[in-house]
């Protein structure tokens, strides 16, 4: 394998390339995507003057780190990448400045910046078990490690960074606002590139330090499968054409992610071929997402550069004659959809086939993957339903208005050639992607698994899979939005406002709990609650004490003079009258002083004085 | 290697140049006389010190003795080494960013001569050689840096001025109960690497020596529940913010404490004792609890002096995990956190200079601007929250692999924590990115002023300069990293 080092820089690990099967593939699709997505974005901002040089300085930016992330052969390459491509891709969020795309914009950063610590933290903890990062050496040595809880923690904080980005649940509340405020060459860019980047991250620590890891297996599978009807949900209640296609990003990583825990459990369990098929599905679903959702999204983006809206109704009845979008679009949606003979079909019987699998092969959690397997056709059949939706809205249906409708029919051309030939052509490659020859062959291109080639992709059993998801699908279309969505002849939002889990938890928690928390524990110990009143306290006690000591003497002197030695009031002419005391003192003296100048008293006190000292001795001599 | 005495001639110079320019009487309009004078003693003293770093004895020399075993004295080790050489190369730079940004206040000798003494005496601190010495310094920090913080005259300042005094000088108090006992129980207090103590075990009443040693000059370095002088005195000017306030005074209590913690009671002595525990827990508390403070501050100096007082836990965290690996860390981190820091002030600095506004709602749209400025702003930033090819990822790295390292339910505890806060951190510092660049339609500020604009070469040079330290550093931090670690290791 072709290996890049440089060693010594940075925290010392330094940075590693290498570009393997795997690898290779996804640089190229990497690539690729950019190439169509700047081929399309010359017509897309041919009316954008500000900005604009900034939008192609990040753009190519996120290009270099993308592709960083892509080839890199250790933990802390792709880390150094991913950041790299966090912030520089936050540009296109913001891009358009208005009030939703900078509120979207805050919220991708700071999931951004929560993934990044994630996976900070995910190193430093994988760094210390296991010694290394690099993917070459990180499953031995995390086999051999003694901790394998820390292993196992590391692997969680890892998944859940990398899973910012892909839009995992619960960290995906980004993926909805930020890609329909993006411009549509980066909504593509973000939608089937960028996503794959998070995807790329834990497909790599599965596949290497928490291979067969069973519990981790379900920690991935579970918000995975969670993501993956979510997301499907969402995409089917959305009433705007972008935020549909970014809710269907959302439930396809699901698929993807579904196919990464699959594929630990199956590992876990020993069973080889059930591990390679679901690799095989997880990997081609990869390629055909990013394929489908670079179609999908710039037609989204000749709608908006024609109408500069995005909301259903208005676009209704937009391209009923105009062949050639109508045809890219229906290309990315029967992709998508899993129909046979696209791609979404194999991809998705891979992943179907690696469930089947997991159910015979795992009993223990025989109920809940049988749960899952319904989950899976039916989120099927939810994508089936809402791209129905999409198409028939935009193709199909006549607008409510008819002048409207009618300036649509006049304007045959929606865009120029260039723009024509990178959408159709790259919708024709879900059709090529979409035979099982050429799909198996780069399955085994990137993953090394040859049994793959032998996968019989048109079974009865597999064709009964795809049929039932379709027919789902059906059903929910002219149910639910035939029946519920489309209210008076127009697409309603039925979605409620409130029952969105940014709004009600994290931007409160963060903005409002955390810091009115702390800014009540500065209150009563910083500053006004208790420091200072206790300080204020401490003074005046100490105050009022010296006060006391400082003034004991006089209050004493105060005291007598107010009781016994009050000098008492008299009438007015006469002397005042001495007090108490003082009359005693009086009294004392007379009498004393007669007492103490007699010869008796003097005579007798010192006979007695004699004695004492006469006794004193005799004591002390015979004891 | 020439005698420690020489130490004395850079502690001495800026304080005499200082003096000097108070007597001189130079002229408030004769900017060009001051400034050529203040940068000739700066530069002059910088090079002194560098030249002390490399060619002084490393062995102690006492210039005073006071009483007993009480002296002052100094002597070179690794730590004062890298204390004295990241100063003395902000020094000359952020002097340069003074006399521009200082151009039109009055009282400029005053605030001049202040200035400069407080470089002798940081330099002073960081060559003591034992308790007293340190203790002293500390003290005569506070003292040159009140005229400084009261600079402006208003009752902001003048509030700011006394608060910050009670609780230096009050805080710093403390202390001297640590600084005595030290002495006496030791020998003579003086510095040396794991301890001067030699006790075995500690005794309730110096655990309680440690407690108020910590505390007392933790003081400078901003901790929890005396850290509410650091915000209120960003009201001086933003020369002393950015160099005082978030590198030279708060990196000293660090640097003090490091002192206390390594040199004086010895890192085995005090492992796992109580006192040990309660400061490691209070520095946990501070890194969540300013950030948390940062995030809700909306005037823009105070809000990066919160973060100051957040990322100051975050060495002491190091620092106090009493582990080599963490004291490499906390020092790294002390060393990147003054290039950031710097950087963030003065950017934040060049912004109120410019516009005269203050607060964070006032920055929306000022980035397309003063480009400059601000993209250095946001690259300073990421450093700050610990983003990879800047050299706040660095230390951080250094510093959770040192928490995790050290194995117990503290270490962990507080990597957990530093996490928190780096994304706090993250918060605060990148949301006035994203308003200076990317403000909503209709909030421009200045899309109609075109006389703000990027600040002149005396205040840019020094911002380019930390903003390429920040990410040469990041790239290849090899060097500082080798010599702290000999630091930690006590081969310096």
């Amino acid at each position: 394998m072709p290996v890049l080092q440089i060693e010594g820089i940075m925290t010392g690990a330094g940075l590693s390339f290498s570009a393997d099967g795997f690898r290779c593939v996804y640089a190229v699709i990497t690539a690729f995507m950019w190439a169509a997505t700047a081929i399309f974005s010359k017509e897309y901002f041919a009316k954008e003057k500000e900005n604009l040089s900034r939008y192609i300085f990040f753009t190519l930016a996120t290009f270099v780190a993308t592709e960083g992330v892509m080839l890199s052969g250790d933990l802390m390459t792709a880390f150094l990448f991913f950041e790299i491509l966090s912030f520089t891709s936050f540009t296109w969020v913001i891009h358009e400045e208005t009030k939703e795309a900078v509120r979207a914009g805050y919220t991708y950063l700071f999931i951004a910046v929560i993934g990044g610590l994630l996976l900070f933290m995910g190193l430093a903890l994988m760094q210390y078990t296991a010694g290394t990062l690099s993917f070459d050496s990180l499953r031995e040595a995390a086999k051999n490690s003694p901790d394998q809880s820390l292993i196992f923690a590391a692997g969680i904080c890892i998944l859940f960074g990398f899973g910012c980005k892909a839009g995992m649940f619960p960290v995906h509340v980004w993926l909805p606002k930020a890609h329909p405020v993006a411009p549509s060459p980066a909504s593509a860019l973000l939608s089937g590139i960028l996503t794959k980047v998070g995807i790329y991250g834990i497909l790599m620590i599965s596949c290497t330090a928490l291979f067969g890891n069973e519990i981790f297996g379900l920690a991935v599978l579970l918000p995975g499968v969670v993501t993956m009807l979510l997301g499907a949900v969402l995409a089917l209640f959305s009433v705007n054409l972008k935020r549909t296609l970014a809710c269907s990003s959302m439930s396809q990583i699901g698929f993807i992610l579904t196919g990464i825990g699959m594929m630990l459990l199956l590992s876990s369990a020993g069973n080889e071929e059930g591990t390679g098929i679901a690799l095989s599905g997880l990997v081609l679903h990869m390629v055909n997402h990013s394929l489908i959702k670079l179609t999908l999204f710039m037609a989204a983006g000749v709608v908006m550069m024609n109408l500069n809206v995005l909301t259903l109704d208005e676009i209704r009845g937009y391209g009923r004659n105009k062949p050639l979008l109508m045809a890219a679009f229906a290309f990315g949606a029967l992709g998508i959809s899993g129909v046979p003979f696209f791609n979404g079909y194999l991809s998705k019987t891979m992943l179907h086939e690696s469930i089947v699998e997991g159910i015979k092969s795992l009993s223990a959690y025989g109920g809940l993957l049988s749960i899952i397997e319904w989950i899976f056709l039916i989120s099927g059949g939810l994508t089936f339903a809402y791209m129905l939706k999409l198409f028939i809205c935009i193709f199909v249906q006549k607008n409510r208005d008819e002048e409207r409708q009618l300036i649509f029919d006049r304007e045959r051309k929606c865009m120029n050639k260039a723009s024509t030939a990178v959408v159709f052509g790259s919708s024709l490659l879900m059709v090529v992607l979409g035979q099982p020859f050429v799909s198996t062959r780069l399955i085994k291109e990137m993953t090394g698994f040859s049994g793959i080639l032998g996968f019989s992709a048109f079974s009865v059993e597999n064709l009964k899979g795809a049929l039932i998801s379709l027919s789902i699908g059906a059903v929910l279309y002219f149910t639910i939005v035939r029946g519920v969505l489309i209210k008076n002849g127009s697409y309603v939002n039925l979605w409620p406002e409130k029952l969105d889990l940014e709004e009600l938890i994290y931007r409160p928690l963060i903005t409002k709990y955390i810091p009115e928390a702390m800014g009540k524990v500065a209150q009563i110990f910083g500053e006004n609650r208790i420091l200072k009143p206790l300080l204020a306290q401490c003074l005046r006690a100490g105050i009022i004490l010296t006060r006391i000591l400082e003034s004991l003497t006089d209050g004493f002197i105060l005291l007598l003079r107010k009781t016994v030695m009050r000098e008492r009031k008299v009438k007015s002419g006469e002397e005042s009258e001495p007090g108490f005391l003082y009359r005693l003192s009086a009294v004392l003296a007379a009498g004393a002083g007669q007492l103490l100048y007699n010869f008796t008293f003097a005579m007798m006190m010192t006979c007695l004085g004699i004695i004492i000292v006469l006794c004193t001795i005799i004591g002390i001599m015979f004891r | 290697m020439i005698s420690p005495y020489y130490l004395l001639i850079p502690i001495l110079l800026p304080i005499l140049g200082g003096f000097l320019l108070l007597f001189l009487k130079i002229p408030l309009e004769a900017d060009r006389k001051r400034n050529t004078f203040l940068e000739t003693v700066v530069i002059l003293t910088s090079i002194l010190v560098w030249l002390a770093l490399f060619s002084v004895k490393r062995e102690a020399v006492q210039v005073i003795s006071l009483s007993g075993a009480f002296s002052i004295g100094f002597r070179l080790d690794g730590l004062s080494c890298l204390f004295a050489g990241m100063v003395s190369l902000m020094w000359p730079l952020v002097m340069l960013y003074a006399f521009e940004y200082m151009e039109g206040a009055g009282k400029k000798n005053r605030f001049f001569a202040f200035y400069v003494m407080t470089y002798g005496v940081t330099l002073g601190l960081s060559f003591s050689y034992n308790m007293t010495t340190l203790y002293t310094f500390i003290e005569m920090l506070t003292l040159v840096t009140i005229p400084l913080v009261v600079h402006y005259g208003n009752s902001e300042s003048m509030y700011a001025g006394r608060k910050y005094a009670a609780f230096t000088i009050g805080g710093t108090g403390l202390a001297f109960f640590a600084v005595v006992i030290t002495t006496v129980y030791g020998e003579a207090g003086i510095f040396n690497y794991g301890g001067s103590l030699h006790l075995s075990r500690l005794t309730p009443i110096l655990q309680l020596a440690f407690l108020s040693g910590f505390f007392g000059f933790g003081v400078k370095a901003a901790i929890f529940p005396l850290h509410a002088w650091l915000p209120t005195a960003s009201a001086a000017p933003t020369p002393v913010t950015a160099l005082l306030h978030a590198v030279a005074v708060v990196n000293s209590g660090v640097f003090a404490v490091t002192r206390l913690i390594w040199y004086t009671f010895g890192s085995e002595t005090l492992y796992g004792t109580l006192s040990e525990t309660a400061a490691l827990m209070t520095a946990v508390f501070t890194m969540v609890f300013a950030a948390a403070m940062a995030l809700k501050e909306r005037h823009f100096k105070r809000r990066l002096a919160y973060s100051t007082v957040s990322n100051l836990s975050y060495m002491l965290f190091g620092i106090l995990l009493l582990t080599p690996g963490g004291m490499t860390a906390g020092l790294l981190h002390m060393v990147f956190h003054g290039i950031i820091k710097m950087s963030l002030f003065l950017c934040a600095g060049a912004f109120i200079h410019v516009t005269g506004n203050e607060y964070i709602y006032q920055v929306n749209g000022v980035g397309k601007r003063m480009p400059l400025t601000f993209i250095l702003y946001t690259l300073a930033g990421f450093s700050l929250a610990g983003i990879p090819v800047f050299c706040g990822f660095v230390s951080k790295w250094r510093l959770v692999n040192a928490g995790i390292e050290e194995g117990s339910r503290q270490g962990l505890t507080g990597v957990f924590v530093l996490i928190i806060s780096a994304f706090l951190c993250a918060m605060y510092i990148l949301t006035v990115s994203v308003r200076a660049f990317f403000p909503v339609k209709g909030t421009d500020r200045y899309g109609e002023r075109s006389d703000v604009k990027d600040p002149g070469k005396r205040m840019l040079a020094p911002i380019v300069f930390f903003g390429i330290l920040n990410i040469l550093l990041g790239i290849h931090p090899g060097p500082v990293i080798g010599y702290i670690e000999k630091i930690a290791a006590g081969l310096l």
